[in-house]
Order: C-alpha cells, then structure tokens, then sequence
C-alpha cells in the first residue's frame, strides 16, 4: 500500500521541485506541452466493440484505454502499479486484497467513482470479461466503505495483482449503472482523459477531451498504461484505414498525425523526412509454429523436433519482420524480468537436415501430406506459411498450404481433424508475462489440442511461485520442456514501426498509441 | 407503360426471394461463427456452445430460415451481433457512401465512354479511333486499387488539392462531399469507361452505316445533329444495357474503392460482416443491395422504352 506521507510544508516543497525535475526524466514528461488541436491516428481495423473489458482485440485497447481506467495498471517495465486506486493492502494469507481507491475521480458523466462503482464492474468483469479467468480465484467482492473494495479469494494467488492489472482485456471501472448491461451495450463511459463522443464504424472514433479528468498526480508522466495521463489535444479521432498505401499517403498529405503502424520498407523511406518522425518498436511480437499434436504427424514427438530441426529461423523472421526481427530463442522478450536465457539455445535456428532426416525415419514418416493452415488476417502469417513450407518440403516433408479466413481457421482449429500445423504470432501474451505466455497452452483445449500434464502442471507451478526468484526458475524449466517436447515452435521476434507527424511531440512508441502527454509543436 | 412497369416490378421479387434463399445458404455453409469474436480469447468450448444457443446459431436450419423469413415480411432484416444495432440502420447509414460512390462514378463512366466511343466511331480507322481505343483499353486493364492509390499520391499527397480519404456527408457540407468523393469515383469510372466506350463505338458503327443516317447527311443535315441526335439514340439500347450491367459490377467494385478511400459504404459493411461471421449484417446487407440492384434494371428497362417506342407499345 503506498502511505500517506504527511509532510510538513517545506519538505512538500523539497518534495514538489524534486517531483518537477524527475519529471524532466521520465518517459512522457517534459515541459512546454501545448494544449489544443485535434490529432487524427490511423489504425487498420474496426475495434469489434469500445466496451473495454468484453474485448482483448488490440484495435480495441488502442482506443479504450483513452477512455476507462483501472484500479491497477502495468507500468512500463511491466510491473503492477496504482492508478484508480491509492493502494492496496494484502492479508498475510494472501486471500485478502483492499484496494483503496483515489478520491474525487468522476466519471465523464459526472458522477464521481466510489466502491458501489468498483464493486459492481468487477462482478461485471466476472460475467462478461474477454479473459475473465484471471478473476477465476475472487470468492467474493465487497464494499468496505466509501472508498475501499475488499476482494477475498478462495486461494493464495501469488501472481493475482498482476492478473488484475492485466491490460490485455483490462478489469475497467464503469458506472455502477452499467453493470447489469450485455457486451457493447453499456454508456461507454469511464474515468479516463478521453471521453467518447462517437463512433462510426469503418470510418473513425472521435474521443474529447475530458475536462474533470482527475490527474495522477504521484506520477510526473506516463508510466507503461498508468502514470500521470495529461489530455493535450482537444479531440483524438482513431481513423479506420484499412489500406497501408492509403495511410501513409494520409500521413504524408498530413491529414493523419499518427500511424500506429507503418510497413518497415514505407518507414525506412519516410525515415529520411522532415515532416515524420519514424519510431521503431521493437520487439512486437512472437512468430510460432503450433502443431496439432491430438492427431496426425504432430502427435509424434520426433516429427515434431523434425520440423524444428529443419527450419531456419533466420529466413523466415527476414521475411515475416521485413529486416526489423531479433532471433530470439526465448519464449519471453529479450531482457524481461522473465528472461529465461540460454536454455534451448541449442535447439534452435538448426537448418540440420541430417538431423531432420534421422528423425522423421524414427518417426515412421512415410512422406504423407502435412496440412499448413494459416489465415489471411495478418501479412506475418501468410509470410511465415510460405517460407516454412518451402523449407520443409526441401528437408522432405510434404507440406500442404491451406489458406482460409480467420473465423474459418478458428473453427478448424478447435477440431483435431483437418489441419497438422498452424501459424501463429504471439505480441500481447509474451508482453504480459509468463503466465499469460503459458496460458495459452494450458487447459481442456491449449494451442496445440492436446492437454499436456506437464504444461499444466509448470502453469500452477508458476502461478502460484512465491517469489519473482521462484517463477523465473520455473519459467526456465517451462522453456526447457517446451524445446524437448515441440508442441509449438518458436520462431523468433519481430518488431514494427510506427510514424508521428514531426509536429507531435511528446510521443513514445507503446503496446497501445498513447495520446496523453503528447502534443501539437505550434 | 403503367403495364410494363407493374410487371417488372412484380417479377423483381422471385429474383429476391431466389437472391435472399441463396445467401442465406451460402452464408450458413460457410465454417466458423462469430462465437469466438463475442466469447473472448478466454472462452471455453462450452461458453462458446451457450453463445452460439443465446444466438439461436445451433438451431437447424429450417428453423433459422422459417425465422429469417418471419421477420424479413414484417420489415425486420435482425439485429447486428457486433454491431449492436437492426442491421436495416447499419445498412441504411452506410447506402447513400455506396450509392454515392457508384454513382458519380456511373455518369462518369458514361460521360467518358461515350465521348470516346462517339470520337472513335466517328473517326473510324483513324489515329483518333486508335487513341481512343487504347485509353479505353488502359483503363479496362489498370487494377482499380492501383489507380487509386496513384491518384492519391498525384492529387492528395503532391498536389494536396483532395483528401486522401474519408468521407463527408452530402447534407453536412456539399463541397466536401465533392472533394471527398471526386478521386474514389474517378478511379471507379475509369475501369468502366472502357467497357461503355468499346459498346458504343461498335453500336455507332453498326447506326451510322444506316441508310437514314446516309439520307440526313444527303439533306445536308448538320453533322452534329446527324450524330448526336439520329444517330446515338438509336445506337443507345445496346449501350444502355452495358450501363445497367455496370451498375451491378459498381456497386461490387465499390468494395475495393472504398477500402482504399476509407469510405464507410455498404461493401466494406458486408465484407467487414463477412470476415466476422455477422450473419444478420450478411444478410440483409446482401439483400438490400439486391434490391437497388433491381431497381436499377428496372430503370434501364423503362429507359429502353424511352429510347425505343417499339418496347414501350409491346410491339
């Protein structure tokens, strides 16, 4: 819980230049930010809804956090810290949270956020949260005073206040009226320095700025989705444009401000121009291979290591990453807290076709058709299709390319019957850690089809790890198993580019396009 | 004429039902739900079961279609699932971006065609008949979305004199609206202007080696009225039914336009729905758009009369 100082006058004072000359250090904070102005940032997709928690679709959380906020949120070392909420005190069991929330936060209705609020989007979350299994071990929620929620949970959940903070389809607080609502049909109103205004799909949403926006004032700036958030701009409008030709052009005419994403070869040219800023952001996301392992060649572990023996990496991520990609082995982000290292270091990026050979034999492959669905929805899954196909039909498997739209290859998916291999990339899950990294493969229907004990059981393992210490060890031997049994290979990182106008100051690449703390240059 | 009308419009609706029945077919063969959009990345088998039953997606198919149509003769085309909204709203908002698109770029390709066509018979097997067939060639050759993104760089990025893409409304601002749509309809005329030039360069031809077209210019008749006003009106009903063709294949190719223009029109509507298994939005999206559809062969249809009495008197 973070305490109530009480300090006297002039150690306030110490404190407040000392607040004003971190500020100068911190990402996010500067001085001589101008108020005013619309700024138009260009996204491809529609989000699906701006109901905040019923959707984890990024084209969704690029928007949505302008709007709500949470009790917690991830910092930009990915760390849990406050935001609507002062603090939080945990029981010595760790069954017991009290979140003590800030006082005088309104919502852009007007109304200002008390526990009744909290309460009730919680129990929203419970019912109709995108990834509401992070709530799964909350017993019970309880208002225990104006400003106080106490949660009790059925068991000690080490790793639950980072669960909580979770961006990925985060626990937003919403008015208390809005509770009983179905998915998208709630008041899209929140506590945060953007208000909604409208919503045309296909065309744009136009956020303004919310004048009883309550600043964080512990922070000096942005810190990852928490921090001290400043509303600059007058209005944000998120353009859909669903053309990458057309997106630039509209960054270059200079009627888009933002790109939150630019083709590596379109920011290498513009790279060079005074009027744009290019910003690499790097890494982005995780290339896989996901085996069906409940059926076919993917079921046989010496297939499986086959297929990883024969690929390299290095090919595919120049392709899929268009030059900018790390070769990163690792099924965490290079220099995360959950780094897991070297291990498996060695069963990567092989390209032995000797080794390839001498597997797919003890496997009894006898050269039957191998299935490589992928979907149209993303440029990196089409790319990394036909790289890998190519390479494993040289090392002698007989991959098929079976290409379908997204719904399509979902539906497939979930049936172990018409498909061997899929492709797959992974930005948000290795971003929120190692849980949400594992959790994908864990459960009655993982990636790959086939529960895996051992999987599941590392999963509980590190779920409730005790200590940063305990977790990274568990998350190590996580990493040593998955380059010993294949069920999903690694391909490497990629990273993406992102493009501002030169007059947008202030602006810092992130996991979402923050328009707080950003700027017109007059 | 009162006659001919009430029986086009009477056989306009088996070609509805018959479009409606097929989408609906089609649309319900296809895999994948939108259970998977709606239920979240964490849903399990058996909430996406209880999405899929709260949508009435696990019902047969006889019962989905007997529902379809209950409500479809009440006037109620269903709800959006994403959208939240009755889809007739969603399709009603979107209809005057396409119609507008496709529009302007119909009396654009008409206007451009004819003109070429005109020259290029006139001028038989001359360089300017040559020329003419070749930019009608270009222009039935170019890929739409190719040609827009150079207009947007020529006339939004160089230039700056258009936007680059979006979409104003008519009644919101005329100027804009004109601005906002003059590089989507010219990139959608152009790859129709060839069909409608080529048409009315043969049809000219064919008319203008016609005895009276020979006997008005013997009267010394002016060569200006000789084409415009005996020769092209007889040469018009081939040409009209290419148009009405066109509109078909316009408002199918707004799809891409307004992809590359970041309209919101119905065809990114559909496509969108498409892509997410909106079913609702599908269908009735479709429907609408058959709809205008026929109504526009209807017109071209009493155009025919228009430019042709024999039609029009059933002889």
């Amino acid at each position: 819980m973070i305490p109530s100082l009480g300090l006297r006058t002039p150690l306030r004072l110490v404190a407040a230049v000392a607040t004003a000359l971190l500020a100068c250090t911190l990402p996010g904070a500067v001085s001589g930010q101008q108020r005013g102005g619309t700024v138009v940032v260009a996204q491809a997709a529609n989000p699906p809804t701006l109901d905040g928690m019923a959707t984890a679709a990024e084209a969704a959380r690029n928007i949505t956090m302008h709007i709500y906020e949470t009790l917690y949120a991830y910092s930009e070392t990915i760390a849990p810290i406050p935001q609507l909420a002062e603090g939080v005190a945990i029981s010595d069991d760790g069954l017991s949270y009290v979140f003590t929330l800030r006082q005088g936060v309104r919502f852009h209705n007007g109304k200002e956020m008390t526990a009744r609020d909290v309460r009730a989007s919680i129990e929203r979350y419970r019912r109709v949260g995108a990834t509401k299994s992070l709530l799964a071990p909350v017993e019970s929620v309880e208002v225990t005073g104006d400003h106080e929620v106490t949660l009790r949970l059925s068991a000690r959940t080490p790793m639950f206040l980072e669960a909580f903070a979770s961006p990925r389809a985060p626990v937003v607080i919403i008015p208390e009226e809005d509770a009983a609502a179905e998915v998208g049909r709630i008041s899209m109103v929140g506590t945060g320095p953007y208000r909604l205004v409208e919503y045309v799909p296909d065309s744009h949403v136009r956020l303004a700025r919310f004048e009883d926006y309550a600043e964080d004032t512990r922070y000096a700036g942005s810190d990852g989705f928490g921090g001290r958030k400043a509303p600059h701009f007058d209005e944000v409008v998120f353009r859909i444009m669903p053309d990458p030709g057309a997106q630039v052009a509209a960054l270059e005419a200079g009627e888009v401000h933002v790109l939150e994403r630019i083709g590596v070869p379109s920011g290498r040219r513009l790279a060079g121009s005074d009027a744009i800023v290019v910003h690499e952001n790097m890494p982005w996301a995780f290339t896989v291979l996901i085996f069906n392992t409940a059926a076919g060649p993917g079921a046989n572990r010496d297939f499986r290591e086959a297929v990883q023996a024969a690929l390299n990496m290095e090919e595919i991520m120049a392709i899929v990453g268009e030059g900018l990609f790390d070769l990163n082995h690792r099924w965490q982000y290079r220099g995360s807290t959950y780094d897991p290292g070297e291990v498996g270091r060695d069963r990567y990026n092989r390209s032995d076709l000797a080794r390839t050979a001498e597997l797919l034999a003890r496997a009894g492959y006898a050269g039957e058709e191998v299935i490589l669905v992928t979907d149209t929805a993303s440029q990196q899954n089409i790319r990394t299709a036909v790289v890998a196909e190519q390479q494993l039909r040289a090392a002698g498997i007989n991959v098929v390319i079976r290409q379908f739209d997204q719904p399509t290859v979902l539906e497939l998916r979930r049936r172990p019957e018409g498909w061997h291999l899929t492709t797959g990339q992974m930005g948000a899950a290795p971003y929120f850690g190692p849980v949400d990294t594992l959790a994908t493969m864990t459960g009655a229907q993982p990636l790959f089809l086939a529960p895996d004990p051992q999987i599941d059981a590392l999963f509980r393992e590190l779920a409730n790890g005790p200590t940063v210490e305990a977790r990274q060890e568990t998350f190590r031997r996580a990493q040593a198993y998955l380059y010993e049994s294949f069920p999903i290979i690694k391909i490497g990182d990629w990273g993406k580019m992102e493009a501002t106008r030169s007059n947008v100051r202030g602006y810092v690449p992130f996991r979402i396009p923050r328009m707080y703390n950003v700027w017109f240059e007059q | 004429m009162t006659r001919f009308l009430i029986t086009r419009i009477l056989s306009a609706v088996p070609v509805l039902l018959v479009v409606s029945l097929v989408t609906f077919l089609l649309i319900w063969l296809v895999p994948g739900d939108i259970s998977a959009e709606l239920g979240g990345t964490d849903a399990t088998p058996e909430e996406l079961e209880a999405i899929r039953r709260r949508l009435g997606l696990d019902r047969p198919l006889w019962e989905r279609a007997l529902a379809w149509y209950g409500d479809l003769f009440r006037g109620d085309l269903g709800y959006s699932y994403l959208l939240q909204r009755p889809v007739l709203d969603a399709v009603l908002e979107r209809l005057p971006v396409t119609l507008s698109l496709a529009g302007l770029a119909l009396v654009l390709a008409t206007v451009m065609g004819l003109m070429l066509g005109i020259l290029a018979a006139v001028r038989h097997n001359t360089l300017a008949d040559q020329g003419a067939m070749v930019t009608a060639l270009i222009g039935l050759s170019i890929p739409d979305f190719w040609f827009g993104i150079v207009l947007i760089i020529l006339f939004g990025v160089w230039l700056g004199w258009l936007p680059t893409g979006g979409f104003v409304a008519l009644t919101d601002d005329p100027l804009g609206w004109a601005r906002s749509m003059t590089l989507p309809a010219m990139t959608l005329a152009l790859t129709q202007m060839g069909v409608i030039a080529r048409m009315t360069r043969s049809s000219m031809l064919d008319v203008l080696g016609q005895d009276y077209v020979r006997t008005a210019r013997a009267k010394g008749m002016p060569r200006g009225t000789v084409v415009f006003r005996h020769a092209l009106r007889n040469a018009m009903v081939p040409i009209v039914t290419v148009v009405g063709v066109l509109t078909g294949i316009l408002l199918s190719g707004a799809v891409v336009i307004e992809t590359v223009f970041s309209l919101p029109g119905v065809g990114r509507l559909i496509v969108g729905a498409i892509q997410r298994r909106d079913f609702p939005i599908i269908q009735g999206g479709l429907l609408v758009t058959a709809c205008v559809f026929v109504f526009v062969n209807i017109i071209v249809d009493m155009l025919y009369g228009w430019f042709d009495p024999r039609v029009r008197d059933g002889r």
